[in-house]
């Protein structure tokens, strides 16, 4: 019987006659017709797991159910790159697409990078837990996930230095309510895997994790575990690139590509057609939009949607290192694809609850839902019963690219020979992106035969933490310039100095959310009530704007509606 | 460049005001520490009247109220520090070490007494459950207030404002003078939460319509506003499935509540009474030895004439603040009561403020403060509401109080 | 009988009022100022204007201020159109005129603060 076969079997076995799989040149087509988002996705999800080909299973199922919204567009339309040929062309301003443009700067090639957003890092990449995992998943160890997140992790320290940005790596807890005993083959393989471990028992676990849950009888300790702030590496990744050349357009989004003789020869976006020699897909959710329109789609995304709350740090000592909980029975609103986050301890020094898992069709389906949050609550209260809803300050919702192998997809084309994928990028994806960069750019430098770059500099210079400076030197920072002396968000301590700094970067800020992001203005316990209206006449200074010009985001987020005026 | 006083006073609003000038009367050295470039906190931003009925008599806007107090700060020999930070406070053989991040560079101040006159800060979207998109348009009353009062921008056309606190009424009234049309005032409990007054002169006034018993459940647009869902809620405050009903508007301004600000004093580990959310204090306001706290940081107020009475208070006991070995009894907020303050009393009791809210809206009712059997005090009210803030002096100056002896103020 | 919410101080009295030939009758009221508020409403009803108006100093735009004494409640939104075009140029002590209202109604508008700040 042959694999399409059985797979049709199988399909037919569980939903009747609604899906069936046709073979394509070398990926697996699922059709059908369905208003069943969750049945669309266990579909491909069966024929994923059955199906042993090169590519992977793509969507081509009818979808009659409630469609989502139309993809957020930049509103600008120009000329301003039309014709421009860059050696490679970027699509997407994730963690991977700048990490990916930052090792392209490494050799001689003309770089460029897009970004349909107003800034980089604003969709899974700034809307993660900021976990670099240990890479514990060893049932799936013959994956590419499992491939570069140990690799990655390894990166991280030297990574983060070179870039100047804050990264500790503070080991992960993962607990569990069996006896010890289930352990001790766990403990083996991890160890054998390169992954240190250490066994606690419940007194020794306590004596660590004073909150913990009762009943929680033992746990490993990872401590090659560790924490960034996703949103900054992303930031510093790109200032990086362009500081060694590479050019970042944001608000440019691709809208579609011409391809002849399976080559992309033409690439459409809103501010003009450009002709790259090479395209890489970093596109997050979208790039299955973007093999599709390189004619090279042989996988699909299914977004999944997960949600995050934070903690206000002054609970921090609740948990003094990540942990997560294992083995506590069924999870509601939690896929077995996660082993359902954890509470992490941030890099900030916040704790950090979630991700929770909801399948979703929406690939920006941002919006937060009170039923995540009494999920993730109800989850992670299961690793302490410290934990409440009223400490929390603010909770956000990301989707993750996950494909219906729930792998990464960090190949060159399959069909199309001059685009390159880092597709599929879900957890451990942050973890995963300074390995998989350096894969990428050295297969673009072969695809182009490039020779190194003898110019290029590893090292940014970040935005100095005035907080973090002692009294000495914060003073003669402030000697030099006064405005590291006037603090405007009073919650996380941010002078008006960091965030004009924040302004007068590579990578252009100049938004309220774009500064938050950067020094973290408006991100304490206030959450911008106070510093909000301060920032906001700081922009419209520095830029020399009116006040209702200042945006929240990016076009069409003005935060206010003109001068007051009885009518 | 460091600056020794007596009495350090955190805070350049209306507690701090008169904590300053007050522990300046007594003769002490005073140190006054604003985080912005002018005096006055909040009532900066709050042009409307109302302020200083009782203890003026007048009702003062509220930059005249606190203009009445700068006049005042002028006769007396305090140090003032604007645009100055807090940002460490330490035990020091002198008392506390004050560490100040300035324009002009890093400070510290050393002070045997420490006023924390720091203010409330706003319940924000995401404490009270809002989901949704997260667009611009979407603020708090106060941010709201500056934004209008102080800057002249206008934060919306169209508002909506969850809450009817005072400052959310308020803000309805002023939003509507300046030509944006406020389509409605929504409130999650049964009754209004702020004055009576202001229903009438803010809402009714202007026809501004409270909607009780309803609240907003989620934004709607991206990257600006374009719509709220309102749902009714249940007895338990929660959302009813089925009640929802989109409301267009391009702003939604919060009033939802005041959550008294205590970072910088929790960091010296003193107990926080988890209703008032204030330090426990005794009756001149000190937490622990040589701290202080008053005004809304303490407990939210109602009214500011109670701020600087509260700061009067504290600010002349920070001025004599000496270390010695002090014994307590303690107020219990008994039947009936939210919460009492002050939580606890240094021996001897002398004559003081106690401030409670009660629990439920009340008809004719007596309050009552007892120590065991023995009535010290009581009060008969005509209504009593939670929001309101009461107020009833006490003189326990000829009673015998031990040491930890409970003192119940209770509703009969 | 009209139902009324007495704004004269944070109490808000809930008054019961009516006008008969010029005879008022209240109940309610807990003070004698909330007998003349009650007069007030039912004939002319009086209001406070707070608001602000605009300096030549773009760092600090708007200075706040206020009716002098109460203007009829009918008139605030003139008053509010009068205010929009004044513009504040020269220091001034809180409580000093900034205009008067002679177009509209008697009284002036004062300032709540001193200005510059």
């Amino acid at each position: 019987m042959s694999n399409i076969t059985r797979i049709n079997r199988s399909l037919h076995k569980q939903f009747g006659g609604r899906f069936c799989v046709v073979p394509q040149q070398q990926h697996l087509s699922l059709q059908g017709e369905s208003d069943n988002w969750h049945a669309i996705v266990q579909a491909g999800r069966l024929a994923a797991v059955l199906f042993k080909g090169e590519g992977g299973v793509v969507n081509d199922v009818h979808y009659i159910g409630e469609q989502a919204q139309p993809t957020r567009l930049p509103a600008v339309q120009d000329n301003t790159l039309d014709g421009q040929a860059p050696d490679v062309l970027v699509i997407g301003g994730g963690v991977i697409g700048c990490a990916i443009a930052r090792e392209l700067a490494r050799y001689q090639m003309d770089v460029m990078l897009v970004e349909k957003e107003c800034d980089v890092a604003m969709h899974a990449s700034s809307r993660n837990d900021g976990m670099v995992h240990p890479g514990l998943d060893l049932k799936h160890k013959n994956t590419q996930k499992h491939h570069y997140n140990h690799r990655g992790n390894a990166m991280f320290k030297e990574l983060c230095a070179e870039l100047q940005v804050p990264f500790k790596r503070s080991g992960q807890y993962l607990c569990f309510p069996q006896p010890r005993w289930l352990l001790w083959a766990g403990k083996f393989r991890w160890n054998s895997h390169g992954i240190p471990s250490r066994f606690y028992n419940q007194k020794q676990l306590r004596r660590r994790l004073p909150h913990i849950h009762p009943a929680l009888k033992c746990g490993m300790f990872f401590p090659t575990a560790g924490a960034v702030c996703p949103y900054t590496l992303t930031i510093a990744y790109a200032e990086n690139a362009i500081e060694n050349g590479v050019r970042v357009h944001l608000n440019t989004a691709v809208l579609g590509m011409d391809v002849h003789e399976n080559k992309i020869i033409a690439v459409h976006t809103n501010r003009g057609t450009l002709k790259p020699k090479l395209v890489i897909n970093a596109a997050g959710v979208f790039c299955e939009d973007i093999a599709a329109f390189a004619q090279d789609r042989f996988f699909s995304i299914h977004p999944r949607r997960g949600t995050n709350i934070i903690l206000d740090t002054k609970f921090s000592k609740l948990m003094s290192r990540s942990a997560s909980t294992l083995g506590t029975g069924a999870k509601e609103g939690y896929s077995k694809h996660t082993k359902g986050g954890g509470v992490i301890h941030t890099v900030h020094g916040n704790l950090l609850l979630g991700p929770n898992a909801v399948e979703t069709i929406d690939k920006e389906d941002f919006a937060t839902h009170a039923q995540d949050l009494r999920t993730v609550f109800g989850h992670q209260t299961k690793t302490s019963e410290a934990l409440h809803p009223a400490q929390g300050i603010t909770y956000f919702s990301g989707t993750r690219a996950a494909t219906f192998e729930e792998d990464f997809v960090v190949r060159r084309g399959l069909y199309t020979k001059n685009i390159i994928h880092a597709a599929g990028m879900q957890s451990p994806g942050l973890t995963a992106a300074p390995a998989v960069a350096v894969d990428v750019a050295q297969w673009a430098a072969d695809m182009l035969q490039a020779q190194p770059n003898e110019d290029f500099n590893p090292q940014r210079q970040g935005i100095v933490d005035a907080t973090s400076l002692n009294n000495f030197a914060r003073n003669t920072l402030i000697r030099q310039s006064p405005d590291y002396g006037i603090i405007l968000c009073r919650c996380e301590q941010i002078s008006k100095g960091e965030i004009l700094a924040a302004m007068r970067r590579p990578l252009p800020c100049d938004s309220i959310d774009g500064i938050k992001r950067r020094v973290r203005a408006g991100m304490g316990r206030c959450q911008g009530g106070f510093c909000c209206p301060l920032i906001t006449q700081v922009i419209a200074d520095e830029l020399g704007i009116p006040l209702d010009q200042v945006r929240k985001t990016g076009e069409g987020s003005e935060l206010l509606c003109g001068e007051i005026k009885p009518t | 460049m460091s600056i020794q006083t007596n009495v350090a006073v955190i805070g350049g609003g209306p507690a701090g005001l008169a904590a300053a000038i007050a522990a300046s009367k007594q003769g002490a050295d005073v140190l006054l520490i604003e985080r912005e470039a002018r005096l006055g906190g909040i009532l900066k931003q709050c042009v409307h009247d109302g302020f200083g009925v009782v203890r003026f008599g007048e009702k003062l806007a509220g930059p005249e109220y606190a203009q009445r107090f700068l006049n005042e700060l002028r006769e007396y020999p305090i140090q003032t520090l604007t645009q100055t930070f807090v940002d460490k406070i330490k035990p020091h053989p002198l008392g506390w070490k004050i560490n100040l991040v300035t324009a002009q560079g890093m400070r510290q101040a050393f002070a045997k007494a420490v006023v924390f006159a720091t203010g409330c800060r706003e319940r924000t979207a995401r404490q009270i459950g809002i989901h949704g998109t997260r667009p611009a348009g979407v603020l708090t009353a106060g941010s709201a207030q500056y934004f209008t009062n102080i800057l002249g921008q206008l934060p919306g056309h169209r508002c909506v404002i969850l809450g009817s606190g005072d400052i959310g009424m308020i803000m309805a009234r002023r939003l509507t003078l300046e030509g944006a049309q406020v389509l409605g005032v929504y409130e999650a409990r049964a009754m209004p939460s702020g004055l009576p007054r202001n229903v009438a002169q803010c809402l009714h006034d202007f026809n501004i319509p409270l909607h009780l018993r309803k609240t907003v459940t989620r934004c709607f647009g991206y990257p600006r506003l374009e719509a709220v869902e309102i749902a009714s809620v249940d007895e338990h405050m929660q959302p009813i499935a089925g009640t929802e009903e989109r409301i267009d508007c391009d702003a939604l301004i919060l009033s939802v509540g005041l959550i008294p600000e205590n970072e910088l004093l929790e960091t010296l580990r003193v107990s926080i009474d988890p209703v008032t959310r204030g330090p426990v204090c005794d009756q001149h306001g000190m937490v622990a030895p040589g701290l202080f706290c008053c005004g809304n940081a303490a407990h939210v107020n109602d009214l500011v004439d109670y701020v600087s009475e509260s700061g009067e208070i504290v600010g002349t006991a920070a001025a004599q603040y000496t270390e010695q070995p002090r014994q307590h009894a303690k107020i219990i907020a008994g039947q009936g009561m939210m919460y009492a303050t002050p939580q606890k009393i240094t021996l001897p009791a002398g004559k003081f403020p106690l401030y409670f809210r009660v629990r439920e809206e009340l008809g004719k009712s007596r309050v009552v403060v007892r120590l065991g059997d023995t009535v010290l005090a009581k009060k008969t009210y005509l209504t009593l509401r939670p929001p309101e803030m009461e107020r009833i002096a006490l003189d326990l100056s000829q009673v015998a109080l031990q040491e930890g002896q409970e003192i119940m103020v209770e509703i009969l | 009988m009209t139902n009324l919410i007495c704004i004269t101080c944070p109490i808000g009295c809930a008054l019961q009022a009516q006008l008969v030939d010029g005879k008022l009758t209240v109940t309610g009221h807990t003070c004698a100022r909330g007998e003349e508020f009650a007069r007030a409403e039912l004939t002319n009803p009086m209001r406070t204007l707070c608001t602000t108006v605009r300096t030549n100093d773009p760092a600090c735009p708007l200075l706040p201020v206020r009716t002098q004494g109460e203007i009829p409640k009918a008139a605030m939104m003139d008053v509010m159109r009068l205010l929009a075009g004044v513009t504040v140029t020269s220091p001034l002590t809180c409580g000093d005129v900034i205009t008067s209202l002679a177009p509209i109604c008697d009284g002036n508008v004062i300032a709540t603060c001193d200005w510059p700040f």
